[in-house]
């Protein structure tokens, strides 16, 4: 909420965050890398696993990533309107949602709507991954687009 | 569980400004060394020190030496946010129950370093937030609007219900001269606020601030013989489900409060009808809304009308927050309340006292993870 003093910077040409993998997530971005949604699955009872563990929280067998279709539900979203994050400060009013995957119940991804005006996003609303670039850096990341 | 042979006998703080220029050290030593004042003990009668942070702040080590302490016996540093507040004073109560330490102080500090409500330098994000920074979403203010959202659509909660409790609190917090905003709004002025970060406004958001808060813990047998009446805190309970992820809680309509709630009141046999204060950790608006459910207060999507028709305010069922919480007296991540319950149990709390107020519910946390206390001005 506040503003940092000092000399002013132009601060829309600051890098949006950027992610830091380790072992466990480095497969996801990898996958996004070469244009697919990947996501951590325990390779005995095939529960899916966001975040990635390395074993299944629920059966502590190995995992490993697997393509998903991307097709997923707005469980609720966000509109962001004053800026607040780095790299976004020029992107403002854009919406952000919980995207649960049709994969299994609970299963969620935050991501960015796009291709839609914000004020029309809604709860319910179907939506599809697409890898997009992430601007300031070589890694690619799943953003949502409406599918009604 | 029975925290009762544990009082809170010294409370401690500096003043709640936007920019003090001074290190968070210097903060929590005024506000520790206030807290002892308060109660007429010393740095020597000091053998345990405890704070909550997320690696923002002066260490317990730093503060003990800070006030001329040489030898501390009992020094816990838990990382963790305001989530943490009711499992950092418990913790406290049984060093002090058990033997530990004898006299413990508890604190907060927050100074201009740090503001959770923007990310202005550039970053890389690891763990579960390097799926959400790169989107833009990467602060409180954004997971729980998403929490909010959810309930509105759910429940058929609106922005003016919202309003209503931010309305609340400001209108308590024009009779509290250390609040960082005292000035009472009306529905007008919270509509018009700007939208920060849709669905909350600016009055939906906690006031960050710079400050120190700190409380003086001891025997229930050696508070008897100290200045101040004591407050016992005579129990608690925590709860942190989805690994603490905001993202990942599979129902957002509710918190952590879902399932601390029936546990404090198993514990306490106590019921929310019982509470005459109610100092509910709000570092958004809608906070207050989830657990002020959770705890049994009212119905799910009936918190709107509940505050509207006065209930959460002097003359109704419970006053909430009558220091205007984090979201009025400044975001001292909590602890501030228990500052305010102590204050109100002592009946010391002036233009704002809760007439024949004995017990206070303080409650820590939002999302998947949080807890809460109660506090009682007499030994059970």
């Amino acid at each position: 909420m506040n503003a940092s003093q000092g000399p002013a910077v132009d601060r829309s040409a600051l890098r949006p965050p950027q992610p830091a993998p380790d072992v466990d997530t480095a497969p996801f971005w990898e996958a996004t890398a070469s244009g697919h949604l990947s996501i951590c699955r325990c390779q005995q009872c095939g529960l899916w696993l966001q975040p990635p563990l390395e074993r299944c929280r629920r059966c502590a067998a190995s995992t490993a990533f697997e393509p998903v279709s991307g097709d997923g539900t707005v469980s609720t979203f966000i509109i962001q309107r004053q800026p607040a994050v780095v790299g976004f400060f020029d992107k403002v009013p854009y919406a952000v949602a919980l995207v649960d995957l049709a994969e299994q119940p609970g299963l969620r991804l935050p991501g960015r709507i796009v291709d839609i005006d914000p004020d029309d996003v809604a709860i319910g609303m179907r939506a599809r991954a697409r890898i997009d670039a992430l601007a300031g850096g070589d890694f690619h990341l799943p953003v949502f687009v409406p599918v009604d | 569980m029975d925290l009762s042979g544990c009082a809170v006998v010294g409370i401690g703080r500096t003043a709640y400004t936007r920019r003090s220029g001074r290190t968070g050290l210097a903060l929590a030593a005024e506000a520790v060394r206030a807290a002892l004042d308060d109660c007429g003990l010393t740095a020597a009668d000091v053998d345990g020190i405890t704070c909550f942070s997320t690696g923002d702040s002066a260490s317990p080590l730093r503060v003990a030496h800070a006030i001329g302490i040489d030898d501390i016996g009992w020094a816990v540093g838990i990382h963790a946010g305001g989530n943490a507040v009711a499992t950092v004073i418990a913790n406290a109560a049984a060093a002090v129950i058990t033997g530990q330490a004898e006299t413990v102080v508890v604190y907060r500090v927050l100074d201009a370093s740090v503001r959770y409500g923007k990310v202005t330098a550039e970053v890389s994000v690891g763990g579960v937030e390097q799926f959400a920074g790169p989107h833009g979403y990467l602060v409180p203010p954004q997971w729980f609007a998403m929490w909010a959202r959810r309930h509105q659509h759910v429940y058929g909660s609106t922005c003016e219900d919202l309003g209503a409790i931010a309305i609340n609190g400001r209108n308590h917090a024009a009779n509290n001269p250390h609040a960082i905003a005292r000035d009472p709004i009306s529905l007008d002025d919270y509509l018009a606020g700007r939208m920060v970060v849709e669905p909350f406004r600016v009055f939906d958001c906690a006031y960050e601030v710079d400050g120190a808060v700190a409380l003086v813990l001891t025997t229930a047998e050696r508070a008897a013989d100290l200045r101040h009446p004591a407050v016992h805190p005579i129990g608690a309970a925590d709860s942190t489900g989805a690994g603490g992820m905001p993202d990942l809680w599979d129902d957002q309509t509710a918190m952590y409060s879902r399932d601390a709630a029936p546990r404090l009141w198993a514990r306490t046999g106590l019921s929310p009808a019982d509470i005459d204060v109610a100092c509910m950790y709000d570092c958004f608006t809608y906070t207050i809304m989830a657990t002020f459910e959770d705890y049994g207060f009212c119905g799910k999507g009936e918190v709107g009308d509940y505050f509207r028709e006065g209930r959460a305010t002097y003359g109704g069922d419970v006053v909430v927050n009558p220091h205007g919480g984090l979201l009025s007296e400044g975001y001292l991540h909590g602890l501030n309340h228990h500052y305010e319950a102590v204050l109100q149990l002592r009946g010391q709390a002036g233009a704002r006292q809760v007439p024949d107020a004995e017990l206070a519910l303080v409650t820590a946390g939002a999302g998947p993870y949080g807890g809460a206390i109660v506090y009682s001005s007499r030994r059970p």
